[in-house]
């Protein structure tokens, strides 16, 4: 697959840009955009008096967020590989930051820092998931050879755990924690070589989802904020006034939508129906007004980006590179799988936003720096290559 | 050129090696497979779920179907003025659920903005308003305030146009019913109650046509499972266009008021008279003009106590054949008294007082009935304009002494025993008649039946008359003369514009006309011939004979100054209805007159129930009324005098201030008011009263021997044309 590619790119231009790559990031940002302002006007103009409140909020993050990924993407991306202790140790004590009187609570979480004289907010977990990816491709690079060892992956996986702990345990956000770990699986799987471990410790965590499934089921109601979450994705309609309440809402969207939906801003359970109807729900409202086409039609560009993103990885001029866009690939490939398996409830509920789609800032931002990087990997491909 | 710079390239440089990108593949393929999976999740649930999950979703929605109020009609005078009306209010609702809302700062951003602004644009307990919306976060539905005009709310909504911040207030719109001329035909117009139901008179007999239909403001699903907002708009009542003109309602309430106020307190505590009532009636038509009675009551505020005031206080008791029975205790209700009622006292006195006399009450017509008796026994051609009858002041029927009040009045013509109200001649006339004709003519009079005037509550008084069969020989003497039969006053009223009017009974009604919200005519009611009651030629009889009880009989009192009217006065003895016999003292005294005396247009009718004076049984007391009511009607209705102006009635007139007076502008001198006029009998004897030395000081004929007063020229009694029969004289047994 690699050298049929290659032989296409020797017909092209010299400078390579990945115009597919940013013209499906264009899109989807487009399309969020269209989709925020359809799924938050009616709750806008209830809460702040002006409908388009949340989208020009979002707007200008992806218009600052463009900005950045296109500096970044002009920048060769080894200039990036000298920060990669400074990227991990600032991740680390940014995210206790939200305890200081600089911390902003929101939607009843404290997950976000006041970042002050730009009247913005900026969520840690975001800069942690940026800086885990740099730390790690340039770990990646420095293991050579001992990353097929047991030691060598535990000990890889275990880089992701302070920072995967602190945001578990500071901002109380379990989907950001699994996501950084999950990125470090990611990439740990790509950079080696081996099948075997990999298959036992799937063997193995699936397991455990087992034991804990089991466990929640067999234990009384009362055992815990996080196991009632697991009881509610198991029997959504017991719960459809507590926890399962946001599932449900969410399943009826998606499933009073029908095939071609009921047409773009059509949507009723955005009417205060359901919670979070522009941030983590959005593709329940997106399948609700554009059906099962828009839904899979979204699914389909997350295909094509991270294709788009595997081919550059392949090509990448070194693992440095690569392993950069694996970690933005896995990223991405994390949220955007995690989100629709939530809102169609094939995993328990947890807070996960849809890339690109989903409200916000600081969210969207750092995927456009994310992709920025990728281009400055794809920039690289035939200078270093050929 | 490839190959050479693949050659340049370090080789230190660690490479994304064959095999990371096979496992790079790897990881793309499971996520193709995780998007696979969910995408067949995806399609399961739609293909599952979605005929329910549509329902599920719109069964979510709120359909808050909101009723749209009517608008009840309005009821308006033959002139166009408003005499009921609905105006749109404003209940203010408190929503604590919306005033509550938090914000993404975990503030309250509307709740003190908006309770600031409540407590600066209205009047309320802001104390209690603040508890109910602190404690109740999650109410969205509190009556604040009921009832506010739109002047009252519309500089809050001025204010929270202004300021976003004030959220949580609505305001629920409804009518109100208004009266704006306040007391007003108050009994002839009725009330409604809050839930937009008419009690009482217009009110009531046409709630169905005044009330409207709500409108709702609803969704529903349609075929295709989308949700259809529909508003289906309220259908407003229609308005009723009433004959009572508002100008001559006025003036009857006023001489009504003036006679209350005078004779208030007079010889006891209370009202000037326990009733009055004045029915003015198109002649030829039947339709009200004006309805009148006192005591009356504030339509605004039907509740209102105070209105009880000076009225004699009612109860109800258990009669001795188990029923319920309204009777009076004998109490008049002061401020004390007033006190010590309980609610259900209250009530029941304020049911009382907003029945209308008019049509609700009955009594014995007294006298007036006479024109009656003599009309049917014109029209049986059993006595003609010639005959004539002598009275010698008494007749013995059925072991009874019946009196003449007059006394030895010697021989009567028609006329004079109608102008002089002479009891004997009525009952030689209705013993020429006899019972069947008698009360075939009462029937045909509308006597006992309902006139179906266009009011609720009129009485029935189908038990109140005699039938042939039941009617005894005394019997038919005093109802020959008015007693022992009860009427109601739009009965009398109507009966008697039949027989003057030529013999046409219109049904009485106050509504000629129905129109919708926007003017059109729904409906006309035009003026209904019930039925010929006697011929033109009686009637022209019965008109003369009535003008002369005005021009020299009873009702000398009663003319207007400038017109020629004609009339009859009645005095009739109540029963006292703890006794169940003639009571010596209280009378019902009325006057019924009509105008012009040769063409009538209006006719008037006045009755006094038991006046707080020392003597009740003066029929001034109505003739002054139907005179005051005439001297400011006929002009008003553009009739001319006919009649000279004496010095006396100019200066009166001029006080009234009526311009039409100015084309009488030389007086004409006193009539002579004591010349006797009299018809000697058979025998050329002369009355008694004739021997009588008239008083100088009041001008009256008195009676040495008893002190009664006797008019100087006619020689009928002042103090009325009593139909006295006696205290221990026969009673209807059927009436009260």
């Amino acid at each position: 697959m690699a050298t049929k590619k290659m032989t296409r790119r020797k017909e092209k231009e010299e400078t390579f840009f990945d115009y597919s790559l940013l013209f499906i990031v264009l899109f989807l940002l487009g399309f969020g955009l269209i989709m925020i302002y359809s799924a938050s006007s009616y709750t806008a103009f209830q809460e702040n008096g002006d409908a388009g409140h949340y989208m020009k909020k979002q707007l200008i993050a992806a218009l600052i967020g463009l900005g950045l990924m296109g500096i970044v993407s002009r920048i060769p991306y080894h200039f990036f590989e000298r920060f990669y202790v400074i990227g991990y140790v600032v991740s680390a004590l940014l995210i206790p930051v939200v305890k200081t009187p600089l911390g902003v609570a929101s939607h009843g979480a404290r997950r976000w820092i006041r970042i002050p004289g730009l009247g913005m907010n900026l969520q840690p977990a975001e800069v942690a998931k940026l800086g885990m990816i740099l730390f790690l491709a340039v770990m990646v690079c420095k293991f050579g050879k001992a990353i097929r060892t047991w030691k060598g992956i535990i000990l890889f996986m275990a880089f992701s755990l302070p920072i995967a702990l602190e945001i578990y345990l500071i901002t109380n956000n379990m989907s950001s924690a699994i996501i950084i770990v999950g990125i470090a699986a990611v990439m740990v799987f790509v950079a080696s070589p081996d099948y075997g471990k990999f298959i036992l410790v799937g063997a193995l965590g699936a397991l455990g989802v087992a034991l804990v499934v089991f466990l929640a089921v067999n234990s009384e109601a009362g055992s815990g904020f996080r196991m009632e979450r697991i009881a509610a994705w198991l029997d959504p309609e017991s719960y459809a006034q507590g926890k399962g309440f946001q599932t449900l809402q969410a399943l009826y969207a998606i499933g009073s939508g029908g095939v071609w939906g009921k047409g773009l801003g059509q949507s009723m359970q955005k009417l205060s129906f359901l919670p979070e109807a522009q941030n983590d729900m959005i593709f329940s409202i997106i399948c609700e007004e554009l059906g099962l086409f828009g839904g899979i039609c979204v699914i389909l560009l997350f295909i094509m980006l991270l294709w788009r993103m595997m081919v550059i990885a392949n090509n990448a001029p070194d693992l440095f590179g690569g392993m950069l866009v694996v970690g933005v690939m896995g990223h991405i490939a994390i949220q955007a799988v995690l989100n629709i398996a939530v809102v169609t409830n094939s995993i328990p509920n947890t807070g996960i936003s849809l890339p690109f789609i989903s409200y916000g800032g600081s969210s969207v931002m750092f995927l456009l720096i994310e992709i920025g990087l990728v281009m400055s990997v794809a920039k690289g491909i035939r200078l270093k290559d050929l | 050129m490839n190959e050479q710079r693949q050659n340049t390239t370090e080789k230190k440089v660690k490479k994304f090696t064959i095999k990371m990108q096979k496992k790079l593949v790897v990881f793309f393929m499971i996520i193709l497979l995780a998007f696979a999976g969910l995408s067949i999740v995806m399609i399961c649930l739609v293909n599952r779920n979605n005929a329910e999950y549509q329902k599920q979703i719109l069964s979510q929605q709120k359909y808050d179907s909101m009723v749209i109020p009517y608008r009840r009609g309005d009821i308006v005078d033959a002139k166009g003025i408003v005499l009921a009306t609905s105006e749109k209010v404003y209940n203010l609702i408190i929503d604590a659920k919306v005033m509550n809302t938090v914000n993404t700062k975990n503030e309250k951003p509307y709740l003190e903005p908006t309770l600031d602004a409540l407590g600066r644009y209205f009047n309320l307990n802001m104390v209690e308003i603040r508890t109910h919306v602190t404690t109740n976060t999650t109410a969205p539905y509190y009556v604040a305030e009921r009832q506010l005009t739109y002047d009252q709310i519309s500089d809050f909504k001025a204010a929270q146009l202004e300021d976003t911040n004030i959220k949580g207030v609505w305001f629920e719109e409804e009518y109100k019913r208004r009266y704006p001329n306040g007391s007003m035909a108050a009994d002839a117009i009725g009330f409604t109650t809050s839930d937009g139901q008419g009690s009482y008179g217009l009110e009531e007999y046409y709630n169905d046509i005044l009330n409207g239909t709500n409108g709702r403001e609803y969704g529903y699903l349609n075929e295709d499972l989308n949700l259809e907002r529909t508003v289906k708009p309220a259908v407003d009542g229609y308005t009723i266009h009433s004959t009572i003109d508002s100008n001559m309602q006025m003036i009857a309430e006023k001489y009504i008021r003036k006679f209350m106020e005078e004779h208030k307190d007079m010889v006891r505590e209370g009202n000037g008279a326990e009733n009055v009532g004045c029915i003015v009636m198109d002649v030829n038509t039947g339709e009200v003009k004006a309805m009148a009675s006192a005591p009356g009551f504030d339509l605004n505020e039907p509740r209102e106590y105070d209105a009880l005031l000076g009225c004699k206080m009612v109860e109800q008791v258990t009669n001795a054949n188990g029923y319920y029975e309204i009777k009076k205790n004998g109490l008049v209700i002061n401020q004390e008294v007033l006190k010590s009622m309980n609610s259900e006292q209250k009530l029941l006195n304020l049911n009382n007082l907003w029945k209308n006399f008019c049509i609700t009450n009955t009594y014995e017509p007294g006298s007036v009935a006479k024109p009656f008796t003599v009309a049917a026994a014109l029209e049986k051609g059993t006595v003609t304009p010639g005959t004539t009858f002598e009275c010698n002041g008494s007749l013995e029927i059925g072991g009874y002494k019946i009196r003449c009040h007059n006394g030895n009045e010697g021989t009567m013509t028609l006329e004079s025993a109608v102008a002089k109200s002479c009891n004997v001649s009525m009952m030689k006339i209705a013993q020429t008649l006899g019972n069947q004709n008698f009360c075939e003519y009462q029937s045909i009079f509308n006597f006992g039946l309902k006139t179906n005037v266009d009011l609720a509550g009129e009485a029935r008084t189908n038990t109140l008359i005699y039938s042939p069969d039941s009617m005894g020989p005394t019997d038919l003497a005093t109802n020959s003369f008015g007693q022992n039969f009860n009427i109601t006053m739009i009965q009398g009223i109507a009966g008697f514009c039949s027989l003057i009017n030529g013999g046409y009974y219109y049904e009485p009604h106050l509504v000629n006309k129905i129109t919708n919200a926007n003017g059109a005519t729904v409906k006309n009611i035009e003026p209904r011939v019930l039925k010929q009651t006697v011929s033109e030629q009686t009637s022209e009889y019965i008109r003369q004979y009535c003008t002369a009880v005005v021009q020299y009989g009873t009702g000398k009192t009663a003319r207007p100054a400038g017109y020629m009217i004609g009339g009859k006065t009645g005095t009739a003895e109540t029963i006292d209805e703890n006794t169940h016999k003639r009571s010596p003292n209280e009378y019902v005294v009325s006057f019924m007159g009509f105008a012009p005396a040769d063409d009538p247009q209006i006719a008037v009718y006045v009755v006094v129930d038991r006046a707080n004076a020392p003597r009740q049984d003066d029929a001034k007391f109505a003739t002054r009324i139907v005179r005051g009511v005439l001297t400011e009607i006929l002009p008003y209705m553009q009739i001319f005098m006919t009649e000279e102006l004496t010095e006396k009635e100019m200066k009166e007139l001029e006080e009234l201030n009526l311009e039409i007076t100015s084309q009488y502008k030389n007086p004409v001198a006193e009539p002579d008011t004591t010349t006797p006029i009299y018809t000697p009998d058979a025998n050329g004897g002369t009355p008694q009263w004739l021997s009588f030395p008239i008083d100088p000081n009041t001008g009256y004929r008195v009676d040495p021997a008893t002190g009664f007063r006797y008019d100087a020229q006619a020689g009928f009694l002042v103090e009325g044309d009593m139909s006295s029969i006696g205290i221990e004289e026969p009673v209807n047994n059927r009436l009260e």
